[in-house]
């Protein structure tokens, strides 16, 4: 991924970001193209696995990175610009998403303490309850998580997204992981058997 | 910053975004604090789950309901800048190049370590050394999936990260299976190495053709044979030799021999009797009744107090009469203590066999305070895997 995001600063230089402020429909293609994946990933992540809202939530993104595109004055890294709009979306869906649904009610869909019972876990088993439990963390432990797993950020680019120092990004993940490992607790040393 | 406990810094510490110093001082701290092991141990498994996260592809449909929506905010040919033919084609192809990338992650990702931690740098000692069958001069790196080989008269040195070094012997091969914070792996299919490490258990690992040698803060030697059986020799600290549901637990003083087919041998001190030592190697490897029993009866006839950690690592790998005699052999140095029964202990209850191995330690000579936290630390998580493992079937 940090690999990914290397090619995708160099594709997306200056003139990109000039020509999609002027409205030009293969620049932003291109720009779509570049971080659709990225930007539908943490999406996922964030709304609890349902994959239409993610699509939605993900083209909402992409509407107002194209209006807000105007104001990127280059002052940080289009990347840092880019996720601080995700992280700020994603969190906006999941308080709306919240409000509608009644008190006590989750909207994950499959209950996360499920203990299935097979002594042996697939690995797709494994990255369903992965998924399940990130979505149970609170949005502050979730989104450095997925930031620096599915996006491949530095604690630094982490601290520049969320606008926090490194050293709380640091503790955040460290509770995060804490987390992981106490809802997880049922897969544990099996999980990672199969390797 | 790690004056005190060093909690707050252990997710740090595992994604390399401590300085030398700091990880120096860290794994100082966390082999002597019970409190930091056992809350690093979780942390761990928390970054364990947490690599399992995958991106996800978003859908071909994305852009035609995107482009609808825009409607007519986006222009072809905007007056200024015009994004060219070639410049779009340039643009296109390198978007095709980052999917085929994104690709090769995708099926790759579980494999590929963070890139800030990929290779260990090795030192030539003696003679000549390669790495990929290129020699190397004075000092090199081994990356992941490389294989490293002394020839004859020749010595290297590996720092495994920044938690130990590994010597390595003449006519030695090893590859660098895994290095991440989480875990570092060696494989050694032939030759002998030397490690000395001083991070917390589990984080180091040598596979062999017939055991994986799995580190709990120590100093070892390990050999393997041109048949796959391999030697290990504990100088400092405890290594777990474990192979599927076969384990042996080896203190320092202590060795234990495995085979191919077999998987880890039985402990024993190597300061027992010839006949002691000699005697086991027939109740682990002889595949003939007769000839097992027998050997045991040389083994009781020549045992010390201390070797009760070679009798009790025996009881469930022999059956019927021979495990009875196993166990009132134990018993005749140190009885069972209250909460544990002779038929417990003949049917393998793992927990009575728990609370009597912890009544014989100390007769198995853990050396170092130290050393004995880390020993309990080891026995009590896999107790309670056990137990986890027991629920689940």
């Amino acid at each position: 991924m940090e690999q990914r995001a290397l090619m995708a600063d160099q594709i997306i230089n200056g003139r990109v970001i000039e020509a999609c402020q002027r409205g030009d429909r293969d620049a932003f293609r291109v720009l779509f193209e570049t971080y659709k994946d990225k930007v539908y990933s943490i999406a996922v992540y964030s709304i609890g696995g349902d994959k239409s809202v993610a699509e939605d939530v993900t083209q909402q993104i992409f509407l107002k990175l194209f209006t807000a595109i105007q104001q990127f004055r280059g002052d940080s890294e289009f990347t840092t610009w880019l996720y601080r709009l995700v992280v700020n979306a994603c969190m906006d869906e999941r308080r709306k998403r919240r409000r509608l649904l009644p008190w006590g009610d989750s909207f994950m869909s499959t209950p996360t303490h499920k203990k299935p019972q097979e002594k042996q876990y697939a690995r797709v088993e494994i990255a369903e309850a992965v998924q399940l439990a990130i979505g149970e963390l609170k949005p502050k432990f979730r989104l450095p998580i997925l930031l620096k797993y599915v996006e491949g950020l530095s604690y630094e680019e982490i601290a520049s997204v969320m606008g926090c120092s490194k050293g709380t990004v640091a503790s955040r993940l460290n509770r995060g992981h804490g987390q992981l490992a106490k809802q997880l607790g049922h897969l544990r040393e099996h999980a990672f058997q199969e390797e | 910053m790690f004056s005190r406990h060093v909690t707050r810094n252990i997710s740090a510490y595992c994604h390399g975004e401590v300085s030398a110093e700091e990880a120096r001082e860290f794994t100082a701290h966390i082999m002597a604090c019970t409190k930091c092991r056992t809350r690093f141990e979780e942390i761990k498994r928390g970054i364990k789950f947490a690599e399992q996260l995958r991106g996800v592809f978003a859908p071909d449909s994305l852009w035609r309901n995107l482009e609808t929506n825009l409607g007519d905010s986006l222009v072809e040919t905007p007056t200024g800048f015009r994004f060219g033919y070639w410049q779009t084609r340039v643009a296109a192809a390198a978007v095709l190049l980052l999917v085929a990338m994104a690709g090769v992650w995708w099926m790759r990702s579980d494999k590929q370590p963070p890139p800030s931690i990929n290779s260990w740098e090795v030192a030539r000692l003696d003679g000549t050394i390669q790495i990929d069958s290129a020699g190397v001069k004075d000092k090199g790196r081994l990356g992941i999936g490389q294989w490293l080989e002394t020839g004859s008269n020749s010595r290297a040195e590996i720092s495994v990260s920044s938690i130990g070094k590994v010597e390595l012997e003449s006519n030695t091969r090893v590859r660098l299976v895994e290095t991440q914070p989480t875990e570092h792996r060696l494989e050694l299919v032939r030759g002998k190495l030397s490690a000395l490490i001083w991070a917390p258990p589990r984080l180091f690992f040598v596979d062999t053709p017939s055991a994986v040698a799995a580190d709990l803060g120590c100093a070892y030697t390990l050999e393997v044979d041109e048949h796959g059986a391999s030697l290990l020799r504990v100088t400092t600290g405890w290594v777990a030799l474990e192979l599927n549901d076969r384990e042996s637990m080896v203190p320092a003083g202590a060795a234990c021999q495995t085979r191919p087919g077999v998987g880890p041998g039985t402990p024993y001190f190597e300061d027992a009797a010839p006949e002691f030592r000699q005697s086991l190697t027939k109740v682990d490897f002889e595949s003939e009744f007769a000839a097992k029993t027998s050997a045991l009866d040389v083994m009781f006839s020549h045992m010390r107090p201390r070797d009760t950690i070679t009798l009790w690592h025996l009881l469930p790998r022999v059956d019927g009469v021979d495990r009875v005699r196993v166990f009132d052999k134990i018993a005749s140095y140190a009885p069972p203590p209250t909460g544990v029964t002779r038929e417990g202990i003949l049917n393998l209850d793992p927990h009575m066999l728990d609370l009597w191995r912890d009544e014989l330690e100390p007769s198995w000579a853990v050396t170092t305070p130290i050393m004995k936290k880390v020993a309990q630390t080891y026995w009590r998580l896999k107790r309670g895997v056990e137990r986890r493992v027991d629920k689940l079937k």
